[in-house]
């Protein structure tokens, strides 16, 4: 018999390093001589999207195209340390990094322009496509590329850095303020439990996240699907089989993660409450996409067999057992 | 920035614009270090413990007679410090008396060929004296179990005491008091671990390996290397995927040690086998829960013991309890808090970071916990949780106020449209 259920779990994450620990991103905006704007940043593209939404992050705030950022990650010898690619930290930290250099460099970039132009002012000028204008008189204009030429030579460059907020908690209390963005999300999904086989399918689910602001909507919608199925799989596909310290399953053969037919159309909500201390009010998703996965199908796996699992992963021997 | 001014217009920042590393990896042009190959190369090859906790002899000698050998590293062999490790350097490089977990490198070979490495590894003579192990992270912290370091097995311990849980029980109406137990688990990425390093003209070890975070790689490069900082530089080429498991050094140090001990660029790559070994999981832990509430489904207190075991090494466990510990309550007002969270050592594959971090694990606990409370009242999933959820102002168990972008009720909102909790339950038996 098929037994169907529903479950719901809903979760809070506080992303960053917390606890008071110096959570420090650094970037670097560098001129480059045809008009394009270098950054530089020691974080990781770990397939999260990190290299596209940083590019959008400092194309917007120097009022460039994504095509003219030229952003360099990869090597310890010409990037600043940004911090790890990890606890949801880079979008938000280096993000923010990025977001303050880029407008230094701006600043640095109109400044250059009122010499050039031999402006009374830099009030009044607007920066757009790698040009400084005088926005009622537009026609009075330099490009970038015409301001680099002067700095062949010692290219303009800014470093900025950004350290994100959080206190020390109290040893014997834990009284403080740990985390700072939290994010929030909830999850639904509906199961249907093979009572012959033990087996659970996961058949439709619903994931709202809260973003802060989405940088890309169609990256944090390849987050939210790919924390679905980590999710699910931590619940209920995979096993270690983890006996007196060996791996029994130690390959892709038996240690089985979910596939692309595995996972249930889900329809993914991107909920948006911007954060002031955030590069254009977006907060971190990486993590927070995943948690509430796993403890909706469990609820889920109650209402339709009428049983609590309270122990992972939530085999098939393990649901027959129950149902004894 | 005030919320009228985020609304401002957006040229770029909101939009789909394609990824920038796209076009690159669908097309199968991305360069990931496994596809690295340089003139003169040789090849490196993990020799692991398969015990869990033992004392050690290693012979290298029958070895290095295999033809095609260039050198075997081991513990002696390490020219800074024998050590590594994200907070405690608890990590030996290549292990030298003791191995702690099975899985735990004990020599790294070097040879013209893969094959020549993989024979040399079956020769080399490890005599195991085997210790008794720990395996279960409550047996571990009792007195007189099995030691996996010296200070003890409890690395860290931490605290939450708001309000009184004792007095806030006595008023509840209903309590749920559950144990839950979650799993070990592995990170999966799709590209198992591999590097390359050399050394250049001007005496700089070059580590080009995929990772997480490159300027820590290279403080620890540099410490095992005992050179400065300044003469290690990483290269981080495509990463296939992290998760939270390439935080630990893996083959960096080996690849360093072997590039300077023969002057050649030395490649390594892990099969998938190896790489389940090599790297950290997730915490498995146990989580002792006790939530109460009044009559009508405002939550009163809760007290909760957390242990997680941490395996044979520390990684993360301290930050990963602590954020377990933060995170139990659940998105929830709850005046009257107690918690205690302890990391552990175990002599199980060590855990580390891992999507979620200690976050993860908890909600498998705190949202049964709801349920079992919204079931003793006759209550509907939702509505209990919108009764107690956190919204603007809320104040979190640690005390902190959320002071600004709190959309749970939304985030609710939107999965309730789709499920439908509150109009009563919908599953069914089907043939």
């Amino acid at each position: 018999m098929k037994k169907r259920g529903k479950g719901v779990g809903i979760i809070f994450y506080g992303t960053g390093y917390g606890n008071g620990f110096p959570d420090i991103s650094k970037a670097e905006a560098e001129l480059q001589d045809d008009g394009k704007v270098a950054i530089y940043v020691g974080a990781t593209e770990v397939g999260q999207g990190a290299k596209t939404v940083m590019t959008q992050i400092a194309a917007e705030a120097l009022g460039l195209k994504v095509e003219d950022i030229i952003f360099i990650n990869e090597d310890t010898m010409v990037t600043p340390d940004s911090g790890t690619a990890a606890a949801s930290r880079q979008s938000y930290n280096t993000g923010n990094a990025i977001k303050k250099a880029a407008e230094a460099l701006k600043a640095l970039i109109v400044d250059k322009a009122v010499d050039k132009m031999k402006l009374n002012t830099n009030i009044g000028l607007k920066v757009e496509n790698g040009n400084v204008f005088v926005k009622t008189f537009p026609s009075r204009k330099i490009s970038f590329k015409e301001i680099a030429e002067d700095y062949k030579e010692n290219p303009l460059k800014v470093e900025e850095e950004f350290i994100a907020q959080t206190t020390e908690m109290d040893e014997e209390t834990g009284q403080g303020a740990p985390y700072w963005p939290y994010t929030f999300s909830a999850c639904g999904v509906e199961i249907e439990v093979d009572t012959e086989t033990g087996i659970v399918e996961v058949i439709d689910g619903v994931l709202a996240q809260d973003v802060g602001k989405a940088l890309n909507p169609k990256l944090v919608e390849g987050q939210m699907e790919g924390g679905f199925a980590m999710g699910m799989g931590y619940g209920i596909f995979e096993n270690l089989n983890l006996k007196k310290g060996k791996m029994k399953n130690n390959s892709f053969t038996n240690y089985i993660i979910p596939t692309a037919l595995d996972m249930p159309d889900i329809k993914n909500v991107i909920v948006e409450d911007p954060e002031s201390t955030a590069p254009y009010g977006a907060k971190g998703i990486g993590e927070p996409v995943m948690i509430p996965v796993a403890p909706a199908i469990l609820n889920a796996i109650h209402d339709a067999i009428g049983v609590r699992i309270t122990e992972t992963p939530v085999t098939p021997d393990k649901i027959l057992k129950a149902l004894k | 920035m005030k919320k009228e001014e985020i609304k401002l217009k957006l040229n770029v920042v909101g939009k789909n614009i394609i990824r920038v590393d796209g076009l690159s990896k669908v097309t199968g042009r991305a360069v990931y270090p496994q596809d690295i190959y340089m003139d003169n190369m040789l090849y490196g090859k993990t020799l692991r413990s398969d015990k869990p906790h033992a004392n050690i002899k290693v012979d290298i000698s029958e070895g290095e007679k295999v033809e095609g050998v260039v050198k075997i590293l081991t513990a002696k062999d390490v020219p800074g410090h024998n050590y590594h490790g994200v907070l405690f350097k608890d990590h030996e490089v290549l292990c030298e008396t003791r191995v702690r977990r099975i899985g735990d490198p004990i020599a790294f070979i070097v040879a013209e060929t893969e094959e020549a490495a993989e024979e040399a590894m079956d020769k080399i003579n490890v005599e195991y004296e085997e210790l008794d192990g720990v395996f279960d992270p409550i047996e571990a912290m009792k007195k007189g179990a099995p030691k996996v370091h010296e200070d003890g097995n409890i690395v860290y311990h931490y605290k939450i005491r708001k309000g009184n849980v004792e007095d806030a029980f006595k008023e509840c109406d209903v309590i749920a008091e559950t144990e839950y137990k979650t799993h070990m688990v592995e990170h999966a990425f799709l590209q198992p671990e591999a590097g390359i390093a050399y050394v250049d003209d001007d005496g700089m070890i070059i580590v080009v390996a995929s990772t997480q975070y490159p300027h820590f790689d290279q403080l620890e490069v540099a410490e095992a290397m005992g050179i400065p900082t300044e003469k290690v530089r990483i290269i981080n080429p495509a990463v296939g995927g992290a998760f939270g498991g390439r935080e630990d050094i893996t083959l960096q140090i080996h690849l360093a040690m072997a590039a300077k001990a023969t002057g050649r660029p030395v490649k390594c790559t892990y099969s998938r086998e190896e790489s389940f070994v090599a790297h950290c999981k997730r915490h498995p832990m146990v989580m002792k829960c006790k939530t109460g509430a009044d009559k009508n489904g405002k939550l009163l207190a809760m007290e909760a013991e957390i242990v997680g075991d941490t395996g044979a090494y520390a990684s993360w466990a301290i930050n990963v309890l602590r954020k377990a510990g933060v995170h139990i309550t659940g998105p929830y007002e709850i005046p009257n808090v107690k918690v205690d969270s302890y990391a552990v050592y175990t002599n199980n594959p060590f855990a580390g970071a891992m999507r979620g971090f200690g976050a993860t694990q908890v909600p498998i606990a705190h949202e049964q916990q709801m349920d079992i409370l919204a079931e003793k009242l006759d209550m509907d999933p939702m509505t209990i949780r919108m009764k107690n959820m956190f919204k603007l102002g809320s104040e979190t168990a640690t005390g902190q106020i959320l002071e600004e972008s709190v959309p749970l009720d939304r985030c609710i909102q939107e999965v309730e449209k789709v499920m439908n909790f509150t109009q009563g339950k919908k599953g069914g038996e089907r043939e």
